[in-house]
């Protein structure tokens, strides 16, 4: 079992681009009478976490001041405040790294991951999870079962995306769902979707490795496209996967242009299709193959309300195995390494021990 | 700021039937979320009769005393140091529950149903029939100047129309018989119109309230007759609902019944003057556990939904249904009472005369 035994408060700091830093931060303490302080056991590297590593910015959040990184974190409850009912100190939790206000208006009408003042761990200005210790409210702590390690709780974060996305695309029992893109969210897609009853999940990628791997791990099919038309493309994975009349739902994981238009000639008329990846801003984009066959298309942000708990209990029941993800965890002190292996396309989820993490068992890495 | 003479006068119910007038603390804001408003106007509502005569509504029972009242509109005099919506000065109206935003409820979007829902008048909380009340501001919501603060204190029950016709998801072109004439029923009856339904039947045994709908939102109305002696009542409640289908050419049913009145025989006609695949709400309140046509709802395939109250959108959809001039609330107040007159107001709705629609106490000046 993971112990917490110092209280270092260790950092890894993002100064700007390729600049980074480990810096011993003021120890964050209780703030309200809701939230509950953890240690963080385990953090997941996202593309996200890279681009602004690499870039500085993404879109409008640009890292003006120091940031520390990482959001995809699973830690252990350490105190709690004193109107905090159901956690307490020892229980080992999956965090949700997103704090929306509650008083605007999305926030009321329950979409709060589209929260006008929401305040999201590394993405700027606010500081995220690569770190010994994080307050949070209660209410985005996730307590994990007995049987659920602390690893597998690091990858709640990705897999509530899944579970967002695959309920914005209205996947229904028999349906057949198309993945554009297999990396760590891909993948959980495919398995999110076959969890509720999906009976074709076809992964599309360009990298053979992870269509392998995609074919072990959730889907019935896999489909690699060529240099041709969107529509060519379209045509032939539906049939190969033997699909006649386009797909009830396809789900873009990859943000790339051409999958983005390959799927709207892959989806049936009538079909819902739900954009998660991020590329390219601007796009070609069928428009008029979407009004003719009144496809429903979609965004799918984050994740809000019953996101976490669903994850977490496909992970109990294990519906869904994110153990296999996992392909390295690395001590604290190698976090710099760990984005450069993420970066150059090594593995698919690497972890980062916190800082307080002693007996991690690390593997991989570099 | 506050002068140390200042007083917040306010109408109280001690225990059951029993109400003063005392001179409260004024109160607080709880955080800086919160805004103090100078009450105006505040309406009355058959929740808060009930509370004065009989202290219990299910689960909530009077335990010490509430200041009465929820329907109320009024002047903003102080901000809390995280309000940016609402500036002193700012008129609104008030909406008077406020959730925990904690709960799974509160997170999904249904804050209607928080368990930990602060609700104005409802035990043990206390009610806006004060001078001042203190509410989050995110719970206030400006009126246009050219709107009073008597349509401001009717934005409360248009809001539980709003989310009646939301639950039903009233469409344009859709047919509507709404049970029950009284405040809630034309107000439901005047939103579905609002909405594009094309047919609105609004159904009371009173006439003079059928007659006001008729002049309201309702393009037809309809008074059921008496059962005759020792007949059944579900197959009289069901001959009921043949004469409205067939007395407005509703074909085999209505599209959505909304019912307003928690009587078991307007239940029962409700259910069955629905067409198959309609809708059904449930927002009237009468007898716990009635007589319901169970088999005929499966058959028929009707979507049964209950409403409560208000969810986001309703208040600022009221205002503008008021201030845009597509429901004309004003109509609906037919009685105005001073502060120091409102036990007389009280005593008014619980006579439960036709011609008494809405009464409204002004607030202290």
């Amino acid at each position: 079992m993971a112990e917490i035994a110092e209280a270092s408060n260790l950092s890894f700091v993002l100064n700007k681009p390729f600049d980074v830093k480990f810096e011993q931060k003021p120890k964050p303490s209780i703030e309200s009478p809701h939230d509950v302080l953890v240690a963080i056991n385990y953090t997941g590297i996202c593309g996200s976490d890279v681009h602004y590593w690499v870039e500085g910015r993404i879109g409008s959040f640009v890292v003006d001041s120091p940031m520390v990184l990482g959001h995809e974190s699973a830690g252990t409850i350490v105190a709690v405040g004193s109107a905090v009912k159901t956690l307490k100190a020892g229980d080992r939790v999956a965090i949700e790294p997103g704090k929306p206000c509650r008083y605007c208006t999305p926030c009321l009408a329950g979409h709060y991951n589209l929260c006008d003042d929401m305040r999201f761990a590394a993405t700027p200005p606010y500081d995220g999870t690569l770190t010994g210790f994080w307050t949070s409210p209660e209410d985005f702590c996730y307590k994990l079962p007995e049987h659920v390690t602390l690893q597998e709780g690091a990858l709640v974060e990705p897999l509530a995306v899944a579970v967002h996305i695959v309920k914005q695309a209205e996947i229904k029992p028999g349906h057949t769902v198309v993945v554009m893109g297999a990396g760590p969210v891909g993948l959980l897609c495919c398995a999110v979707a076959k969890a509720y009853g999906a009976s074709k999940v076809v992964s599309v990628d360009i990298q053979p490795a992870r269509l392998e791997f995609a074919a072990s791990f959730a889907a019935t099919h896999t489909f690699t496209p060529e240099r041709v038309s969107a529509e060519e493309n379209a045509a032939r994975l539906l049939k190969e996967a033997g699909i006649v009349g386009g797909a009830d739902a396809v789900i873009d994981a990859s943000g790339a242009e051409p999958s983005i238009q390959t799927s709207i000639h892959v989806v049936r008329r009538g079909g819902v299709y739900v954009q998660g990846g991020m590329g390219k801003p601007d796009i070609n984009f069928p428009i008029m193959a979407l009004c003719v066959k009144e496809v429903t298309a979609k965004g799918s942000f984050r994740y809000s309300s019953g996101d976490y708990k669903l994850a977490v209990e496909f992970l109990s029941s294990g519906k869904v195995d994110v153990k296999r993800l996992i392909t390295g965890t690395v001590k604290f002190e190698d976090a710099e390494q760990a984005f450069k292996d993420v970066r150059a396309g090594k593995g698919i989820k690497v972890l980062i021990a916190g800082p307080n993490e002693k007996s991690c068992r690390c593997i991989g890495g570099h | 700021m506050l002068s140390a003479t200042e007083n917040n006068r306010s109408f109280v119910l001690h225990s059951v039937q029993n109400v003063s007038f005392e001179d409260r603390p004024v109160p607080p804001l709880r955080n800086d979320h919160e805004v103090r408003v100078h009450v105006a106007q505040t309406g009355i509502c058959g929740s808060d009769v009930h509370y004065w005569q009989r202290g219990r509504i299910g689960d909530f029972v009077l335990k010490s005393p509430i200041v009465l009242g929820h329907e109320s509109a009024g002047t903003v005099v102080e901000i809390g140091d995280a309000v940016h919506n609402l500036k002193v000065g700012d008129r609104v109206a008030i909406e008077p529950g406020t959730p925990c935003r904690y709960c799974d409820y509160c997170r999904s979007g249904a804050y209607n149903l928080c368990a930990d829902t602060i609700f104005a008048a409802t035990p043990p909380w206390d009610g806006t029939l004060s001078k001042y009340y203190s509410v989050a501001s995110d719970y206030c919501y400006k009126l246009p100047d050219h709107m009073t603060f008597e349509e401001g204190a009717m934005v409360e029950p248009t809001a539980v129309a709003v989310q009646v016709t939301k639950v039903a998801d009233v469409k344009a072109g859709q047919t509507v018989v709404v049970f029950g004439s009284g405040p809630i029923g034309v107000l439901c009856q005047a939103v579905c119109k609002a909405y594009g339904a094309s047919k609105v039947i609004g159904v009371d045994i009173s006439d003079s309230r059928l007659e006001f709908a008729k002049t309201y939102g309702a393009d037809g109305v309809f008074k059921p007759s008496k059962p005759a002696d020792g007949a059944d009542p579900v197959a009289s409640s069901e001959a009921t609902a043949q004469e409205i289908k067939k007395q407005f050419g509703l074909g085999e049913g209505a599209d959505v019944v909304l019912e307003c009145t928690g009587a078991e025989p307007c239940i029962q006609a409700g259910v069955f003057v629905a067409k198959k695949g309609g809708t059904y709400v449930q927002t009237g309140m009468g007898k716990e556990n009635v007589v319901f046509p169970i088999t005929t709802a499966c058959i028929r395939a009707l979507n049964i939904k209950g409403s409560i109250r208000y969810t986001a959108g309703c208040y600022p959809q009221a205002v503008d249904l008021i201030a845009s001039g597509k429901i004309d609330v004003k109509r609906l107040i037919t009685n105005r009472f001073t502060f120091e007159d409102a036990e007389k107001a009280f005593e008014l709705v619980k006579q439960g005369k036709e011609s008494v629609i809405k009464v409204i106490i002004e607030g202290v000046k």
